[in-house]
Protein backbone atom coordinates (compact mmCIF):
# COMPACT_ATOMS: atom_id res chain seq x y z
CA UNK A 1 0.00 0.00 0.00
CA UNK A 2 2.76 2.37 1.14
CA UNK A 3 5.69 0.89 -0.15
CA UNK A 4 7.64 1.25 -3.37
CA UNK A 5 6.78 -2.43 -4.31
CA UNK A 6 8.51 -1.78 -7.69
CA UNK A 7 11.88 -1.09 -6.29
CA UNK A 8 11.60 -3.85 -3.49
CA UNK A 9 11.40 -6.41 -6.66
CA UNK A 10 14.24 -4.99 -8.25
CA UNK A 11 15.78 -5.25 -4.69
CA UNK A 12 14.76 -8.87 -4.61
CA UNK A 13 16.03 -9.42 -7.82
CA UNK A 14 19.61 -8.02 -6.66
CA UNK A 15 19.14 -9.81 -3.29
CA UNK A 16 18.86 -13.25 -5.34
CA UNK A 17 22.60 -12.54 -7.27
CA UNK A 18 23.73 -11.77 -4.09
CA UNK A 19 22.30 -14.84 -2.07
CA UNK A 20 23.91 -17.29 -4.73
CA UNK A 21 26.93 -15.04 -5.71
CA UNK A 22 28.28 -13.00 -3.27
CA UNK A 23 27.34 -14.21 0.22
CA UNK A 24 28.99 -17.61 0.02
CA UNK A 25 32.14 -15.90 -0.05
CA UNK A 26 31.26 -13.99 3.54
CA UNK A 27 30.29 -17.17 5.16
CA UNK A 28 33.67 -18.87 7.07
CA UNK A 29 34.60 -21.84 5.42
CA UNK A 30 33.28 -24.12 8.14
CA UNK A 31 29.92 -22.54 8.48
CA UNK A 32 29.08 -23.03 4.75
CA UNK A 33 26.01 -25.22 5.43
CA UNK A 34 25.08 -24.04 8.75
CA UNK A 35 24.62 -20.45 7.82
CA UNK A 36 22.59 -20.30 4.59
CA UNK A 37 20.46 -16.87 5.32
CA UNK A 38 17.40 -16.58 2.70
CA UNK A 39 17.43 -12.55 1.89
CA UNK A 40 14.72 -12.58 0.23
CA UNK A 41 12.83 -14.27 2.65
CA UNK A 42 13.31 -10.82 4.88
CA UNK A 43 12.47 -8.75 1.93
CA UNK A 44 9.15 -10.78 1.87
CA UNK A 45 8.83 -9.76 5.96
CA UNK A 46 9.52 -6.36 4.95
CA UNK A 47 6.66 -6.45 2.38
CA UNK A 48 4.53 -8.07 4.58
CA UNK A 49 4.92 -5.40 6.68
CA UNK A 50 4.98 -2.31 4.68
CA UNK A 51 2.13 -3.46 1.69
CA UNK A 52 -0.61 -6.13 3.40
CA UNK A 53 -0.65 -9.92 2.83
CA UNK A 54 -1.34 -10.17 -0.62
CA UNK A 55 1.28 -8.66 -2.05
CA UNK A 56 3.29 -10.16 0.42
CA UNK A 57 2.00 -13.54 -0.86
CA UNK A 58 2.68 -13.09 -4.18
CA UNK A 59 6.41 -11.87 -3.60
CA UNK A 60 7.20 -14.87 -1.54
CA UNK A 61 5.71 -16.99 -4.20
CA UNK A 62 7.86 -15.54 -7.01
CA UNK A 63 10.67 -15.21 -5.61
CA UNK A 64 10.77 -18.62 -3.77
CA UNK A 65 10.06 -20.04 -6.59
CA UNK A 66 12.84 -18.84 -8.37
CA UNK A 67 15.24 -19.85 -5.83
CA UNK A 68 14.30 -22.95 -6.43
CA UNK A 69 14.62 -23.24 -10.20
CA UNK A 70 18.15 -21.58 -9.40
CA UNK A 71 19.04 -24.29 -7.25
CA UNK A 72 17.26 -27.36 -8.66
CA UNK A 73 18.49 -30.57 -8.19
CA UNK A 74 16.01 -32.96 -6.78
CA UNK A 75 12.17 -30.48 -7.00
CA UNK A 76 11.20 -27.56 -7.27
CA UNK A 77 8.90 -26.07 -4.99
CA UNK A 78 9.81 -26.25 -1.09
CA UNK A 79 10.79 -22.90 -0.97
CA UNK A 80 8.18 -21.28 -3.09
CA UNK A 81 5.41 -22.73 -0.98
CA UNK A 82 7.19 -21.91 2.35
CA UNK A 83 7.71 -18.15 1.24
CA UNK A 84 4.16 -18.05 -0.15
CA UNK A 85 2.75 -19.59 3.12
CA UNK A 86 4.91 -17.22 5.21
CA UNK A 87 4.42 -14.11 3.40
CA UNK A 88 0.51 -14.58 3.80
CA UNK A 89 1.02 -15.31 7.05
CA UNK A 90 3.08 -12.04 8.22
CA UNK A 91 1.18 -10.21 6.71
CA UNK A 92 -2.08 -11.24 8.42
CA UNK A 93 0.02 -10.21 11.52
CA UNK A 94 1.06 -7.19 10.78
CA UNK A 95 -2.89 -6.26 9.92
CA UNK A 96 -3.64 -7.54 13.60
CA UNK A 97 -0.41 -5.65 15.25
CA UNK A 98 1.20 -2.54 14.51
CA UNK A 99 4.47 -3.03 12.89
CA UNK A 100 6.95 -2.17 15.23
CA UNK A 101 10.70 -2.67 15.18
CA UNK A 102 10.43 -5.44 17.89
CA UNK A 103 8.06 -7.42 16.45
CA UNK A 104 9.39 -7.39 13.12
CA UNK A 105 12.27 -9.06 14.62
CA UNK A 106 9.76 -11.85 16.12
CA UNK A 107 8.46 -11.95 12.82
CA UNK A 108 11.95 -12.56 10.88
CA UNK A 109 13.33 -15.29 13.76
CA UNK A 110 10.09 -17.03 14.13
CA UNK A 111 9.33 -17.26 10.55
CA UNK A 112 12.79 -17.48 10.06
CA UNK A 113 12.96 -21.39 11.73
CA UNK A 114 9.05 -21.78 10.36
CA UNK A 115 10.62 -21.66 6.85
CA UNK A 116 13.57 -23.82 7.29
CA UNK A 117 11.27 -26.49 8.88
CA UNK A 118 8.45 -26.84 6.16
CA UNK A 119 11.45 -27.04 3.86
CA UNK A 120 12.77 -29.69 6.19
CA UNK A 121 10.14 -31.54 6.34
CA UNK A 122 9.00 -31.53 2.58
CA UNK A 123 12.74 -32.88 1.89
CA UNK A 124 11.97 -35.25 4.75
CA UNK A 125 8.66 -36.13 2.84
CA UNK A 126 10.06 -36.89 -0.48
CA UNK A 127 13.01 -38.93 1.58
CA UNK A 128 15.52 -37.15 0.28
CA UNK A 129 16.66 -36.71 3.63
CA UNK A 130 17.02 -38.92 6.50
CA UNK A 131 18.58 -36.48 9.20
CA UNK A 132 16.56 -36.15 12.54
CA UNK A 133 14.83 -32.78 12.84
CA UNK A 134 16.32 -31.60 15.80
CA UNK A 135 19.72 -32.16 14.57
CA UNK A 136 18.63 -30.28 11.64
CA UNK A 137 17.38 -27.21 14.00
CA UNK A 138 20.55 -27.39 15.89
CA UNK A 139 23.43 -27.35 12.94
CA UNK A 140 21.50 -25.52 10.25
CA UNK A 141 17.87 -23.65 11.20
CA UNK A 142 18.59 -22.06 14.13
CA UNK A 143 21.89 -20.61 13.08
CA UNK A 144 20.62 -19.45 10.02
CA UNK A 145 17.51 -17.88 11.67
CA UNK A 146 19.85 -15.58 13.95
CA UNK A 147 22.04 -14.48 10.74
CA UNK A 148 18.72 -13.71 9.37
CA UNK A 149 17.77 -11.78 12.21
CA UNK A 150 20.76 -9.33 12.08
CA UNK A 151 20.51 -8.55 8.59
CA UNK A 152 17.23 -7.85 8.77
CA UNK A 153 18.43 -5.71 11.84
CA UNK A 154 20.78 -4.39 9.51
CA UNK A 155 18.48 -3.59 6.75
CA UNK A 156 15.86 -2.14 8.68
CA UNK A 157 16.79 1.57 8.42
CA UNK A 158 17.65 1.87 4.86
CA UNK A 159 14.60 -0.20 4.07
CA UNK A 160 12.47 2.35 5.71
CA UNK A 161 13.78 5.23 4.51
CA UNK A 162 14.00 4.21 0.96
CA UNK A 163 11.53 1.84 0.14
CA UNK A 164 8.39 3.11 2.84
CA UNK A 165 6.63 6.40 1.37
CA UNK A 166 7.49 8.88 4.16
CA UNK A 167 4.68 10.59 3.11
CA UNK A 168 2.57 8.05 4.55
CA UNK A 169 4.14 5.74 6.58
CA UNK A 170 4.39 7.90 10.23
CA UNK A 171 0.70 8.44 10.08
CA UNK A 172 -0.85 5.31 8.19
CA UNK A 173 1.10 2.79 10.63
CA UNK A 174 0.50 3.65 14.02
CA UNK A 175 -3.48 4.47 14.07
CA UNK A 176 -3.80 3.13 17.74
CA UNK B 1 -25.25 -15.80 8.99
CA UNK B 2 -22.72 -17.96 11.23
CA UNK B 3 -22.63 -20.71 8.49
CA UNK B 4 -21.70 -17.64 6.14
CA UNK B 5 -18.82 -16.66 8.99
CA UNK B 6 -17.94 -20.46 8.91
CA UNK B 7 -17.72 -20.45 5.29
CA UNK B 8 -15.27 -17.21 5.22
CA UNK B 9 -13.21 -18.35 7.91
CA UNK B 10 -12.95 -21.76 6.09
CA UNK B 11 -12.15 -20.21 3.11
CA UNK B 12 -8.32 -19.08 3.89
CA UNK B 13 -8.02 -22.73 5.00
CA UNK B 14 -9.87 -23.66 1.67
CA UNK B 15 -7.43 -22.22 -0.35
CA UNK B 16 -4.27 -23.41 1.66
CA UNK B 17 -5.35 -26.55 0.95
CA UNK B 18 -5.42 -26.47 -2.97
CA UNK B 19 -2.27 -24.81 -2.77
CA UNK B 20 -0.93 -27.33 -0.38
CA UNK B 21 -2.27 -29.86 -3.17
CA UNK B 22 -0.89 -27.96 -6.18
CA UNK B 23 2.55 -27.77 -4.52
CA UNK B 24 2.94 -31.61 -3.93
CA UNK B 25 1.50 -32.07 -7.35
CA UNK B 26 4.57 -29.48 -8.50
CA UNK B 27 7.38 -31.06 -6.55
CA UNK B 28 6.13 -34.66 -7.80
CA UNK B 29 6.29 -33.91 -10.92
CA UNK B 30 9.57 -31.93 -10.78
CA UNK B 31 10.98 -34.87 -8.93
CA UNK B 32 13.62 -37.04 -10.44
CA UNK B 33 13.73 -35.38 -13.75
CA UNK B 34 15.86 -34.63 -16.28
CA UNK B 35 15.03 -32.59 -18.89
CA UNK B 36 14.26 -28.56 -18.64
CA UNK B 37 12.20 -26.88 -20.44
CA UNK B 38 12.90 -23.64 -21.93
CA UNK B 39 11.68 -21.10 -19.52
CA UNK B 40 13.54 -23.25 -16.64
CA UNK B 41 16.59 -23.00 -19.09
CA UNK B 42 16.33 -18.98 -19.50
CA UNK B 43 16.32 -18.11 -16.06
CA UNK B 44 19.16 -20.39 -15.18
CA UNK B 45 21.22 -18.67 -17.96
CA UNK B 46 20.13 -15.22 -17.01
CA UNK B 47 20.76 -15.42 -14.00
CA UNK B 48 24.39 -17.65 -13.88
CA UNK B 49 25.67 -15.37 -15.99
CA UNK B 50 24.94 -12.07 -13.98
CA UNK B 51 25.84 -14.13 -11.20
CA UNK B 52 29.37 -14.64 -12.63
CA UNK B 53 30.01 -10.99 -12.89
CA UNK B 54 29.59 -11.33 -9.05
CA UNK B 55 30.91 -14.27 -7.52
CA UNK B 56 34.17 -14.31 -9.23
CA UNK B 57 35.77 -10.62 -8.20
CA UNK B 58 34.28 -11.40 -4.71
CA UNK B 59 36.30 -14.88 -5.09
CA UNK B 60 39.02 -13.25 -5.91
CA UNK B 61 39.32 -10.52 -3.29
CA UNK B 62 38.20 -13.22 -0.90
CA UNK B 63 40.67 -15.84 -1.82
CA UNK B 64 43.16 -12.47 -1.56
CA UNK B 65 42.50 -11.81 2.02
CA UNK B 66 42.47 -16.02 3.23
CA UNK B 67 45.81 -15.96 1.56
CA UNK B 68 47.52 -13.42 3.59
CA UNK B 69 46.02 -15.54 6.70
CA UNK B 70 47.95 -17.93 5.43
CA UNK B 71 51.39 -16.52 4.55
CA UNK B 72 53.29 -18.20 7.80
CA UNK B 73 52.26 -21.24 6.57
CA UNK B 74 53.99 -21.07 2.59
CA UNK B 75 57.49 -21.72 3.50
CA UNK B 76 56.53 -24.80 5.30
CA UNK B 77 54.71 -25.93 1.94
CA UNK B 78 57.15 -24.94 -0.08
CA UNK B 79 59.48 -27.10 1.08
CA UNK B 80 56.49 -30.49 0.67
CA UNK B 81 56.09 -29.11 -2.28
CA UNK B 82 59.59 -29.25 -3.62
CA UNK B 83 59.93 -32.95 -1.67
CA UNK B 84 56.68 -34.12 -4.10
CA UNK B 85 58.34 -32.42 -7.19
CA UNK B 86 61.45 -34.91 -6.77
CA UNK B 87 59.55 -37.65 -6.55
CA UNK B 88 57.50 -36.50 -9.44
CA UNK B 89 60.41 -36.56 -11.69
CA UNK B 90 61.37 -40.09 -10.78
CA UNK B 91 58.20 -41.43 -11.18
CA UNK B 92 57.50 -39.59 -14.77
CA UNK B 93 60.54 -41.48 -15.81
CA UNK B 94 58.63 -44.82 -14.81
CA UNK B 95 55.68 -43.68 -16.02
CA UNK B 96 57.43 -43.11 -19.39
CA UNK B 97 58.96 -46.33 -19.79
CA UNK B 98 55.56 -48.25 -18.66
CA UNK B 99 53.54 -46.13 -21.05
CA UNK B 100 55.40 -46.78 -24.42
CA UNK B 101 55.40 -50.80 -23.14
CA UNK B 102 51.60 -50.48 -23.17
CA UNK B 103 51.53 -48.68 -26.41
CA UNK B 104 53.59 -51.48 -27.70
CA UNK B 105 51.62 -54.30 -26.00
CA UNK B 106 48.18 -52.67 -27.42
CA UNK B 107 49.62 -52.40 -30.83
CA UNK B 108 50.43 -55.88 -30.54
CA UNK B 109 46.97 -57.27 -29.58
CA UNK B 110 45.46 -55.07 -32.25
CA UNK B 111 43.44 -52.88 -29.91
CA UNK B 112 41.00 -50.74 -31.86
CA UNK B 113 41.62 -46.76 -32.13
CA UNK B 114 38.37 -46.67 -29.58
CA UNK B 115 39.88 -48.77 -26.88
CA UNK B 116 42.86 -46.97 -27.32
CA UNK B 117 41.32 -43.79 -26.64
CA UNK B 118 39.44 -45.20 -23.93
CA UNK B 119 41.18 -43.58 -21.25
CA UNK B 120 42.51 -40.25 -22.91
CA UNK B 121 39.92 -37.88 -21.26
CA UNK B 122 39.51 -34.40 -22.28
CA UNK B 123 39.50 -31.55 -19.23
CA UNK B 124 36.71 -28.74 -19.91
CA UNK B 125 37.70 -25.91 -17.41
CA UNK B 126 35.12 -23.99 -16.12
CA UNK B 127 34.55 -21.18 -13.72
CA UNK B 128 32.03 -21.63 -10.58
CA UNK B 129 28.97 -18.90 -10.90
CA UNK B 130 26.98 -19.50 -7.70
CA UNK B 131 26.48 -21.97 -5.31
CA UNK B 132 22.79 -21.95 -3.14
CA UNK B 133 21.40 -21.44 -0.02
CA UNK B 134 19.42 -24.48 0.01
CA UNK B 135 20.51 -26.51 2.38
CA UNK B 136 19.28 -29.60 0.68
CA UNK B 137 20.12 -29.10 -3.12
CA UNK B 138 23.94 -28.31 -2.50
CA UNK B 139 24.44 -27.66 -6.15
CA UNK B 140 26.88 -25.26 -7.92
CA UNK B 141 26.92 -23.43 -11.04
CA UNK B 142 29.07 -23.22 -13.70
CA UNK B 143 29.53 -20.97 -16.79
CA UNK B 144 29.71 -23.82 -19.32
CA UNK B 145 26.59 -25.45 -20.84
CA UNK B 146 25.22 -27.77 -23.67
CA UNK B 147 26.75 -25.53 -25.92
CA UNK B 148 29.78 -26.31 -24.93
CA UNK B 149 29.45 -30.18 -24.76
CA UNK B 150 28.30 -30.16 -21.72
CA UNK B 151 25.72 -33.72 -20.36
CA UNK B 152 24.34 -34.92 -17.68
CA UNK B 153 26.61 -37.05 -15.46
CA UNK B 154 29.80 -35.78 -16.10
CA UNK B 155 32.28 -35.84 -13.56
CA UNK B 156 33.66 -32.11 -12.20
CA UNK B 157 36.70 -32.22 -10.23
CA UNK B 158 39.08 -29.60 -8.99
CA UNK B 159 42.68 -29.81 -8.54
CA UNK B 160 42.35 -31.44 -5.22
CA UNK B 161 39.66 -34.01 -6.23
CA UNK B 162 36.14 -34.94 -6.64
CA UNK B 163 33.70 -32.84 -5.98
CA UNK B 164 30.45 -33.75 -8.03
CA UNK B 165 28.60 -34.58 -10.98
CA UNK B 166 26.74 -32.38 -13.54
CA UNK B 167 23.06 -32.56 -12.98
CA UNK B 168 21.14 -30.05 -14.62
CA UNK B 169 22.66 -28.60 -18.17
CA UNK B 170 21.34 -25.56 -19.58
CA UNK B 171 22.28 -23.86 -22.60
CA UNK B 172 25.19 -21.60 -20.94
CA UNK B 173 25.39 -22.90 -17.77
CA UNK B 174 24.49 -26.15 -16.08
CA UNK B 175 24.09 -27.29 -12.06
CA UNK B 176 26.77 -29.40 -10.42
CA UNK B 177 25.13 -31.79 -7.13
CA UNK B 178 28.03 -31.60 -4.92
CA UNK B 179 29.47 -35.19 -4.01
CA UNK B 180 28.35 -34.34 -0.27
CA UNK B 181 24.31 -34.53 -1.93
CA UNK B 182 24.97 -37.85 -3.20
CA UNK B 183 22.15 -40.48 -2.14
CA UNK B 184 22.53 -44.20 -3.08
CA UNK B 185 19.82 -45.16 -1.65
CA UNK B 186 17.62 -42.58 -3.76
CA UNK B 187 16.47 -44.36 -6.92
CA UNK B 188 17.72 -41.68 -9.07
CA UNK B 189 21.72 -41.01 -9.99
CA UNK B 190 24.09 -43.07 -10.65
CA UNK B 191 26.40 -44.13 -7.71
CA UNK B 192 30.16 -44.00 -7.89
CA UNK B 193 32.29 -46.48 -7.40
CA UNK B 194 35.65 -46.53 -5.79
CA UNK B 195 38.73 -48.66 -5.32
CA UNK B 196 42.03 -47.88 -3.15
CA UNK B 197 45.14 -46.86 -4.38
CA UNK B 198 47.02 -49.04 -3.88
CA UNK B 199 44.79 -52.58 -4.28
CA UNK B 200 43.15 -51.69 -7.94
CA UNK B 201 41.18 -54.29 -7.69
CA UNK B 202 39.10 -53.78 -4.39
CA UNK B 203 35.76 -52.02 -5.22
CA UNK B 204 32.74 -49.94 -2.98
CA UNK B 205 30.33 -48.02 -3.24
CA UNK B 206 30.99 -43.80 -2.23
CA UNK B 207 27.95 -42.08 0.16
CA UNK B 208 27.87 -39.43 1.80
CA UNK B 209 26.92 -39.60 5.83
CA UNK B 210 25.39 -36.70 6.36
CA UNK B 211 25.46 -36.80 10.25
CA UNK B 212 28.67 -37.00 10.44
CA UNK B 213 29.66 -34.89 7.07
CA UNK B 214 32.31 -37.18 5.71
CA UNK B 215 32.11 -39.74 2.68
CA UNK B 216 31.33 -43.64 3.28
CA UNK B 217 33.04 -46.19 1.12
CA UNK B 218 30.60 -49.28 1.42
CA UNK B 219 30.16 -53.12 -0.05
CA UNK B 220 34.34 -53.36 0.24
CA UNK B 221 35.04 -57.20 -0.25
CA UNK B 222 35.96 -58.94 2.85
CA UNK B 223 39.69 -59.44 1.90
CA UNK B 224 40.43 -55.50 0.61
CA UNK B 225 40.81 -54.57 4.12
CA UNK B 226 40.96 -50.63 4.44
CA UNK B 227 44.02 -49.24 5.62
CA UNK B 228 44.19 -46.28 7.21
CA UNK B 229 45.61 -43.21 5.19
CA UNK B 230 45.19 -45.51 1.75
CA UNK B 231 44.19 -43.03 -1.05
CA UNK B 232 40.63 -43.77 -2.38
CA UNK B 233 40.29 -42.89 -6.29
CA UNK B 234 37.21 -43.49 -8.58
CA UNK B 235 37.19 -47.06 -10.02
CA UNK B 236 35.32 -45.99 -13.61
CA UNK B 237 33.59 -49.85 -13.20
CA UNK B 238 29.92 -48.35 -14.76
CA UNK B 239 32.13 -47.33 -18.32
CA UNK B 240 30.55 -43.70 -18.43
CA UNK B 241 32.14 -42.35 -15.29
CA UNK B 242 36.08 -41.79 -15.75
CA UNK B 243 38.61 -43.94 -13.43
CA UNK B 244 41.42 -42.70 -11.47
CA UNK B 245 40.11 -38.85 -9.48
CA UNK B 246 41.04 -38.55 -6.15
CA UNK B 247 38.32 -39.01 -3.91
CA UNK B 248 39.74 -38.97 -0.61
CA UNK B 249 42.18 -40.69 2.16
CA UNK B 250 40.67 -43.32 4.40
CA UNK B 251 40.04 -42.31 8.15
CA UNK B 252 39.01 -44.82 9.49
CA UNK B 253 37.07 -48.53 8.67
CA UNK B 254 34.93 -50.69 10.50
CA UNK B 255 33.09 -54.31 9.36
CA UNK B 256 29.79 -53.15 7.50
CA UNK B 257 26.28 -54.49 7.91
CA UNK B 258 26.18 -57.75 7.54
CA UNK B 259 29.59 -58.26 8.77
CA UNK B 260 31.00 -59.67 5.29
CA UNK B 261 31.68 -56.21 3.99
CA UNK B 262 34.15 -53.42 5.39
CA UNK B 263 33.10 -49.88 5.46
CA UNK B 264 35.77 -46.95 5.35
CA UNK B 265 35.49 -43.19 6.71
CA UNK B 266 37.12 -41.14 4.16
CA UNK B 267 38.28 -37.64 4.11
CA UNK B 268 37.60 -36.68 1.01
CA UNK B 269 40.62 -34.40 -0.88
CA UNK B 270 38.73 -31.47 -2.66
CA UNK B 271 37.05 -28.94 -0.52
CA UNK B 272 33.17 -28.00 -1.24
CA UNK B 273 33.01 -24.71 -0.22
CA UNK B 274 34.74 -21.40 -2.04
CA UNK B 275 35.13 -23.04 -5.21
CA UNK B 276 36.58 -20.72 -8.22
CA UNK B 277 37.41 -23.11 -11.07
CA UNK B 278 36.54 -26.61 -11.92
CA UNK B 279 37.25 -29.62 -14.40
CA UNK B 280 34.14 -30.96 -16.34
CA UNK B 281 35.85 -34.31 -17.18
CA UNK B 282 34.69 -35.72 -20.88
CA UNK B 283 35.08 -39.49 -20.97
CA UNK B 284 35.41 -40.27 -25.17
CA UNK B 285 32.43 -41.52 -26.82
CA UNK B 286 31.51 -45.00 -26.85
CA UNK B 287 29.16 -46.08 -29.56
CA UNK B 288 27.91 -49.01 -28.10
CA UNK B 289 26.29 -50.93 -30.79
Amino acid sequence: MNMRINWAILLGLAFVIAENAIVPWLIPPGWSDRLLPHLTFILTIFVAGYAGRHPAFLFGLGFGLLQDMLAYGHLIGPYGFGMGLIGYLAGLLSEYKSYTISLFSWAVLVFGLLLDSIVYSIYNLFRLTDLQFAHVFYWQVAPTALLQLLIALLLYVPVRRYLVKASLSPGEDNPE
Amino acid sequence: MSAIFRLMRNKRLFILMIGLILFIALMGFTFGRNRLTWPEKFVNDAFGTVQGVFYRPVGAVADFFRDLGRLSDVYKENEQLRQTVAQYTQDQIRFNLLEAENKRLQEELNFTERQKNMDNYRYLIAQVVGSTSNPYERTITINLGSKDGIKPEMAVRTVDGLVGLVSKVKNFTSTVTLISNLDPSSSKGSPVSATFLSKPDSFGIIEYDEETKTLLMSKIEEKDKPVDGDTVITSGLGSLFPKGIIIGTVKSSQVGDFGLTYTATIEPAAKFDHLREVFVIVVPEVDEP
